[in-house]
């Protein structure tokens, strides 16, 4: 283990649980990446279990969403800006890799605000930034959109998916007996939403950063207050989030965007966890703007990312796994992010 | 969900600032956090400071190992 | 000559010679280099290794290097990773009309010198201009042959359990040049190509031991591809502690903020050596003194465990595989 003896510490304790089997979710997808990046599965005893939950915004993000987008940029000539993220996923007929293939403009951006200098810089093309992410990545699409406005961009709008996680962890209460809450989420949101789940629904877990130590202290913490039997809270990331969490990030949302129910791939319909653009925003509305119609999507009907991100079967108990569905040519999203958890799951099986 | 890359903060202009991590350097915004400061250790994401931080993960996980019972 | 190439240049009339005698000529002249159809060479002794790349970047030119380099290198590093002395170069260029010609000179320029560093002749070589928006800028292919010592087998399939895995310096450095260069994600850092010809660092390897048993430049897709294709073909496995990994700061710092790996960016100027561990220390002892090699280090080893997988010891002391790297990288962000 680490030099460091807090984190041998850690170790031990996570290592020394000897007490029932218990399932632990870790939310957020960059959770699942270090995960297993570092190796952490591996080190656990048997009777702890890691679950890989909904936290990867391109998981759970619906088939409909890429048909939009692939739309906007073959029928609409836009030119969609994206994060890298989002280029194989698959949608009912294409992904955006196979949108380009057939001459889309597609751009991957660093920050939605580049994508606004990108429009600015080419007034006579219309820029369609694919706006995903949770309560980390919005704020930056709001700033995105801000500044569109300020300048007066008429060739700049938002594809919105946006989603927050209050209502969605609610969804997950019986897929696990303990939670890696999502430290970069923890940021904007604070810590009061962990505090309720405790007080009013029973749950567990503990805030997580993203290095080794904080990964291994945050699981610690979690062995322990599990051998207590009660239900807890901690914050593992003080370093990062705070209790408050971020006021000022918090208005910026809310007076950009406004909540909906929305649709998670897997999950279903839960009711107040998506975003859109508000009334003031709406000529940055993709859909308002370009009139896209209603797209279902059709996932691949053999695939089994939605039990997946419930957490109600591994990876490589879905039919497709490692056969029809690998990453160079996945099935479902889940194949596709490095943050998912079939993607990971297919990576880094060690013999 | 969110990849986020710690970096120090070097310059500050109109709600943008400068950023360097072991020599990478670019701009992001800084409207989410009201004080920040030269010098100033944040946390950023897709292009913003989405928070301040505070020392480094080593120190936090020896705290948090000796308060263990405490924070339950 | 006019200041960009032009159509005419590559009919073969007037000035096309113009272009051969003020530019290619000048910079590529050697007594086995003639206006005849061929080159006529002398026969070598001993097996010939022979090796051929093409090559397209964008940009054209980059922090430590440019296209012609490249190319002299990409090809030269091909011979003498099979333990090779490379002797002979062939190069085609296809040049997009309207390219500026003091940059074509800058080009070739760079090609004379690296063939001079290394001590090969370019005995043949090819000019075709395309149309504008045909190709971007300038394509390169080059055509080498070297000479391999008898007692030398070097190959994927020679990796035997035990042996040591050495890299010869830092890795990702170009392919994170590139990037940086392209600006796309708007990053800025003080990071240069590590674009060089390994022929002396081959040299300085064989001056331990002929008994190496893979010596590999790791390009496209980085070490880590490389280690792949190496497990892949001895079916072995290999394991690597990350500590020992070295990796420049700043390239870290860039891939930390686009969530890449630094061990899937491209390299043009960096070994990947398996050998008999008991020779390990000697030679990282050796390529430390060669001209591109003061970074080089043991970064692993070979196993019977895992086979066609590569293993990493991580940082905080667990083991994990490192992903096959695969197609197009694409940063992680959301």
């Amino acid at each position: 283990m680490s030099n460091s003896s807090a984190v041998a510490k850690a170790a031990a304790i996570i290592q020394n649980y000897d007490g029932p089997p218990v399932r632990i979710m870790e939310v957020c997808g960059t959770h699942t990446h270090d995960i297993f990046r570092l190796g952490i599965r591996q080190m656990l005893p048997e009777n702890i279990r890691l679950i890989s939950g909904p936290g990867c915004p391109v998981c759970v993000t619906p088939v409909g969403y890429i048909d939009e987008a692939v739309w906007l940029a073959l029928e609409k000539g836009c030119t969609l800006c994206t994060f890298g993220d989002l280029i194989k996923v698959p949608g009912t007929e294409m992904s955006l890799a196979g949108a380009r293939a057939k001459g889309a403009r597609v751009d991957m951006v660093y920050s939605p605000i580049d994508a606004v200098e990108y429009a600015e810089a080419h007034p006579d093309e219309q820029v369609v930034f694919l706006a995903v992410g949770f309560e980390t990545t919005t704020p930056a699409s709001c700033v995105a959109v801000r500044k569109a406005k300020e300048k007066g961009l008429s060739n700049f709008s938002l594809l919105t998916a946006n989603k927050t996680m209050d209502n969605a962890y609610l969804a997950l209460k019986d897929a696990a007996d303990a939670f890696l809450y999502p430290g970069h989420v923890s940021v904007l949101t604070g810590t009061d939403v962990y505090k309720h789940l405790r007080d009013d629904e029973g749950m567990s877990g503990v805030v997580c950063g993203f290095t080794g130590p904080e990964i291994l202290t945050a699981l610690a913490l979690i062995v322990r207050g599990l051998e207590k039997g009660e239900p807890f809270f901690a914050n593992a990331y003080p370093r990062v989030v705070k209790d408050e969490g971020s006021p000022d990030g918090r208005t910026l949302i809310a007076d950009t965007m406004e909540c909906i129910d929305t649709e998670w791939r897997g999950l279903g319909v839960i009711p107040q966890s998506g975003l859109k653009l508000r009334d003031k925003y709406a000529d940055f509305d993709a859909r308002k703007k370009f009139g896209i119609p209603p797209m279902e999507g059709r996932a691949n009907p053999t695939c089994r990312c939605g039990d997946v991100l419930k957490g109600t079967i591994r990876p490589d108990q879905c039919p497709c796994f490692g056969k029809a569905c690998v990453p160079e040519h996945p099935v479902g999203a889940c194949m596709v992010s490095d943050e998912g958890a079939c993607s990971a799951f297919y990576q880094y099986n060690i013999d | 969900m969110c990849v986020g890359l710690p970096a120090k903060v070097t310059d500050l202009k109109d709600g943008v600032a400068v950023i360097n991590a072991n020599g990478a350097e670019r701009e992001v915004s800084a409207e989410m956090i009201r004080d920040l400061a030269p010098g100033d250790y944040v946390m950023v994401h897709a292009g913003m400071a989405i928070a301040k931080i505070d020392g480094d993960d080593e120190t936090q996980a020896e705290d948090i190992m000796n308060e263990l019972e405490d924070l339950l | 000559m006019n200041e960009t190439i032009t159509l005419a240049h590559g009919s073969g009339g007037r000035q096309t010679n113009e272009l051969i005698g003020s530019l290619f000529k000048k910079y590529f002249d050697n007594d086995l280099l003639t206006a005849d159809d061929a080159a006529v060479l002398p026969r070598p002794e001993g097996r010939l290794s022979m090796s051929t790349d093409g090559f397209i970047v964008s940009p054209a030119e980059f922090p430590g290097g440019n296209i012609g380099k490249l190319s002299i290198c990409g090809t030269v590093n091909d011979i003498a990773c099979m333990g090779a002395k490379p002797l002979y170069l062939t190069c085609g260029f296809v040049i997009e009309e309207g390219f500026e010609t003091a940059r074509l000179e800058r080009i070739v320029e760079a090609m004379a010198k690296t063939c001079k560093e290394v001590g090969v002749k370019i005995v043949a070589g090819d000019t075709k201009v395309a149309g504008r928006g045909q190709v971007d800028g300038v394509f390169i292919t080059t055509t080498g042959i070297g000479v391999i010592p008898d007692d030398v087998n070097v190959g994927g399939a020679c990796a035997k359990p035990g042996d040591c895995v050495i890299v010869s310096g830092d890795v990702g450095r170009h392919g994170c040049t590139i990037l940086l260069e392209r600006n796309e994600f708007k990053i800025k850092a003080d990071v240069t190509s590590d674009c060089a010809p390994l022929s002396t660092a081959v040299d300085a390897l064989m001056g331990v031991t002929h008994d190496l048993h893979v010596v590999r430049d790791a390009t496209r897709g980085g070490v880590g591809t490389v280690l792949y294709e190496i497990a892949d073909q001895a079916n072995v496995g290999v394991t690597l502690n990350a500590a020992d990994i070295p990796v420049d700061p700043t390239v870290q710092g860039v891939c930390d903020m686009l969530g890449l790996n630094p061990l899937y960016l491209a390299c043009e100027g960096r070994l990947v050596i398996v050998a008999p561990a008991a020779y390990a220390e000697d030679l990282v002892a050796a390529l430390r003194t060669s001209p591109y090699g003061k970074d080089a280090a043991v970064i692993g080893e070979i196993t019977d465990t895992n086979p066609g997988k590569v293993v990493l010891n991580t940082e905080i002391g667990t083991r994990t595989i490192l992903p096959l790297p695969g197609g197009e990288l694409l940063p992680r962000i959301c």
